[in-house]
């Protein structure tokens, strides 16, 4: 009796030291576990804060999917100068401390030298340390305005145009289209919607275009009768739509249609999947927005790499996964330039390397050869909804505000 | 084993601790937390600031809901401001971080004052909803003023002591602990005043604190001006350790987090806002951890993409769990643990 209550004691003492100090027990067994990591340590490391649960998981599962294949066909082709690229993914639930954490623990167990951002809110949290550090060279899903201004974030660019040049490409198109057009523009309350709104309203000034009204929404709110009796009054020829991935956009389109508004409508890339606006249903034919990329099923001219993806994966992926895919290239494009010009994989060196970057092949993930100015990539192209084919298909040429 | 701890005067009756046992196992604690910078990785140094964070807002938010029964799903609406505050005096005046805490906790408090009014006449769910609109106002007013950076937000440089810049988990742990420290001191000593007893017996029954002479009027605004305070300073230090500050870094979601902190640790406890803020902050890593345990043959090679869904299910079960079999929260299994101790080997 007395040994097997000593037996209970100890055990109970036990659990509690451990629930006591799992950071020390598990700071342990980090560090036992980046023994074998080290036998690698000719690997370059591609870190990664990608929201596999949450709200943007959606885009994170694809994202993930992409570099994940990127990587695959990158490394199976012997890789960098012979080194293999190693993706050290975390998720993050898309909440800035989390990825925050990530960031922490994946670049404290491993020598990353490429990282994968998931939002705008963690770029900016994570900048200072970037250039604390400056070994890591960084893209992401942020196509923030401020994030492609070089001077603030050296370190770091973004695979597309930000949102301001995506609303930018947009008005290209309805000028070169319909000049002197009437637009509306509907963005939702959010860092997100609001960021390319100032730039939106100069540039349709320039290109004599008649911005004739502004709705703000919530994120995702599901009535929007109000709205579009605005919208009616406004009689726009196009109604932009900008921070959202879908809701409110079918609703939009639905109570439109019922008042037979003639306006064409158009969105930015996150709501741009061809899955997502499908599900819009039939009044989404004919919805007309920007794409830094083709989509899985574009055939049109020479496209190996998109070749090679649809061989990889025979069901569709997502505009996600091509942002992932083409991120992964181009970071690894950076890492590749900077050895064999024989420097280190320092964050400068690798965005002096992204940044020396002319007129490359992207393989047809993109239509145009690439050349890298800045932190973006001002190149897009407007796709149209083809509801009877179940696709998006091309409306425009290549647009570059380059 | 021990059988208990005469008390001999009611000052030993009030003491925060009531052995020398305990002394001894807080000055063990206090030389850990020293050491702890020196032997953890920049990752574990990490959480361990945003736990000592969360614990500061958890407090506050305990004073407030556990200690004085009221409601509020405010609290990160005001560590926005305590946050909006420190950011605009760091980038406009570079003034002493201290100051800017205290200014940011100042800020948050006069707001949790007006915020509080409602509670004079609503309780309970009602006045979680008053409190909710708070948290509607500060986005709006942190996503209109140009101030503070409209939509985009604030970046803020970092914090200076003595010429030396805290840009690093090393230096801020050395600044947020002790804040965190000295706040759960504060509030610790505070429940054994008259203020901290009247929270008490408003929360049990506000109509007989009343009869016995306690000022609603006066006492609510107070736990609401305390709890804010303690939000805002905590804010100040998320925006010193984040060093950028949006008008989505506070949604409602962390205001729930923090409530679920408390009520998961314990109302009503101050160790219970401590074991809450931690559960809530470690919990979700500690899981990822034992994720990246698991032998790779047995998800298949995406072992990251396969059981991240798992991961926040299995976090959600813990904490409805935690509510079925311990109302009580951790604070009191903690309580149950030392019980166990003290009394070995006879049975509780």
């Amino acid at each position: 009796m007395k040994n097997s209550r000593r037996k209970i004691g100890i055990a109970a003492l036990a659990g509690a030291a451990a629930l006591a100090f799992p950071p020390l027990a598990m700071a342990q067994n980090v560090s036992q576990k980046a023994v074998p990591k080290a036998e690698s340590k000719e690997d370059i490391v591609l870190g990664g804060s990608i929201p596999l649960t949450g709200v943007f998981a959606f885009a994170g599962i694809a994202i993930d999917l992409g570099i994940k294949d990127y990587l695959t066909i990158l490394n199976d082709s012997g890789g960098i100068k012979g080194r293999k690229v190693r993706y050290v993914p975390e998720d993050t639930g898309y909440k800035v401390d989390q990825s925050m954490a990530a960031f922490k623990k994946i670049t404290g167990q491993n020598k990353v030298s490429l990282y994968y951002a998931d939002s705008t809110a963690f770029v900016k949290t994570v900048n200072p340390e970037l250039e604390r550090a400056q070994n890591i060279l960084m893209t992401g899903a942020s196509f923030a305005k401020e994030i492609s201004n070089a001077q603030k974030y050296p370190l770091q660019f973004m695979v597309g145009p930000d949102y301001s040049e995506m609303v930018g490409i947009l008005l290209q198109y309805i000028a070169k289209t319909k000049p002197g057009a009437k637009i509306a523009l509907v963005y939702s309350d959010t860092e997100f919607g609001k960021d390319p709104v100032d730039s939106a309203r100069i540039e349709a000034k320039k290109l004599g275009l008649n911005l004739a009204i502004e709705i703000v929404t919530p994120p995702s709110s599901v009535d929007v009768s109000a709205e579009i009796i605005k919208l009616r009054r406004a009689d726009p020829d196009y109604t932009i739509f900008h921070g959202y991935v879908s809701a409110p956009i079918p609703e939009f389109i639905n109570q439109a249609k019922a008042l037979n508004l003639k306006t064409a409508f158009m969105g930015t890339f996150w709501s741009m999947d061809n899955t997502t606006v499908m599900r819009m249903g039939p009044n989404a034919d004919g919805f007309l927005g920007v794409m830094p990329y083709r989509y899985y099923y574009d055939t049109e001219g020479k496209s190996p790499m998109l070749e090679r993806i649809r061989k990889m994966r025979p069901e569709y992926q997502s505009t996600g996964y091509m942002q992932g895919f083409l991120s992964t290239m181009l970071l690894t494009e950076a890492a590749r330039r900077t050895l064999e010009a024989g420097n280190e994989l320092t964050g400068k060196n690798m965005k002096t390397a992204l940044s020396s970057i002319r007129n490359f092949d992207t393989g047809g993930i993109i239509g145009v050869p690439l050349s890298i100015k800045g932190n973006s990539i001002p190149i897009g192209r407007i796709y149209k909804a083809d509801f009877k084919q179940q696709k998006m298909v091309p409306a425009s040429d290549w647009i570059s505000l380059q | 084993m021990r059988i208990g701890s005469a008390k001999e005067s009611y000052a030993g009756d009030a003491a925060l601790f009531d052995s020398r046992t305990q002394y001894v196992w807080v000055c063990v604690l206090a030389l850990a937390l020293c050491a702890f910078p020196f032997v953890a990785s920049e990752y574990w140094l990490y959480l361990a600031c945003l736990v000592a964070i969360n614990i500061a807002s958890t407090t506050g938010l305990n004073i407030l809901t556990g200690y004085t029964g009221l409601v509020s799903l405010g609290q990160a609406a005001f560590m926005g401001l305590g946050a909006y505050t420190v950011a605009i005096l760091q980038i406009r005046f570079a003034s002493p971080f201290i100051l800017n805490l205290l200014a940011g906790g100042t800020v948050a408090m006069l707001a949790g004052i007006t915020v509080g009014l409602p509670s004079l006449r609503v309780k309970g769910l009602y006045l979680a909803i008053a409190t909710i609109a708070a948290g509607v106002m500060a986005h709006f007013i942190f996503s209109h003023f140009s101030l503070m950076g409209g939509s985009g937000g604030l970046t803020v440089p970092p914090a200076q002591f003595f010429g030396i810049e805290l840009d690093d988990s090393f230096k801020l742990y050395w600044v947020i602990v002790p804040v965190a420290a000295l706040m759960l001191l504060g509030a610790a000593n505070l429940f054994r005043t008259r203020i901290g007893r009247a929270f008490i017996a408003i929360r049990d029954r506000d109509i007989s604190a009343e009869v016995l002479g306690i000022s609603l009027l006066h006492y609510k605004l107070l736990a609401f001006a305390i709890s804010s305070f303690y939000a805002g300073v905590a804010g100040g230090l998320f925006v010193y350790f984040f060093r950028a500050v949006t008008p989505e870094s506070f949604p409602l979601l962390m205001s729930i987090f923090f409530l679920a902190a408390v009520i998961v640790g314990g109302m009503g406890s101050i160790l219970g806002s401590i074991l809450g803020a931690v559960f809530m902050t470690l919990v979700p890593e500690v899981l990822k951890l034992i994720v990246g345990w698991l032998p790779v043959a047995l998800v298949g090679g995406n072992a990251t993409l396969v059981l991240s869904p798992i991961r926040t299910i299995v976090f959600g079960l813990m904490i409805v769990l935690f509510l079925i079999f311990e109302p009580h929260g951790l604070a009191e299994v903690w309580r149950r643990i030392r019980r166990l101790f003290h009394l070995w080997p006879f049975r509780t």
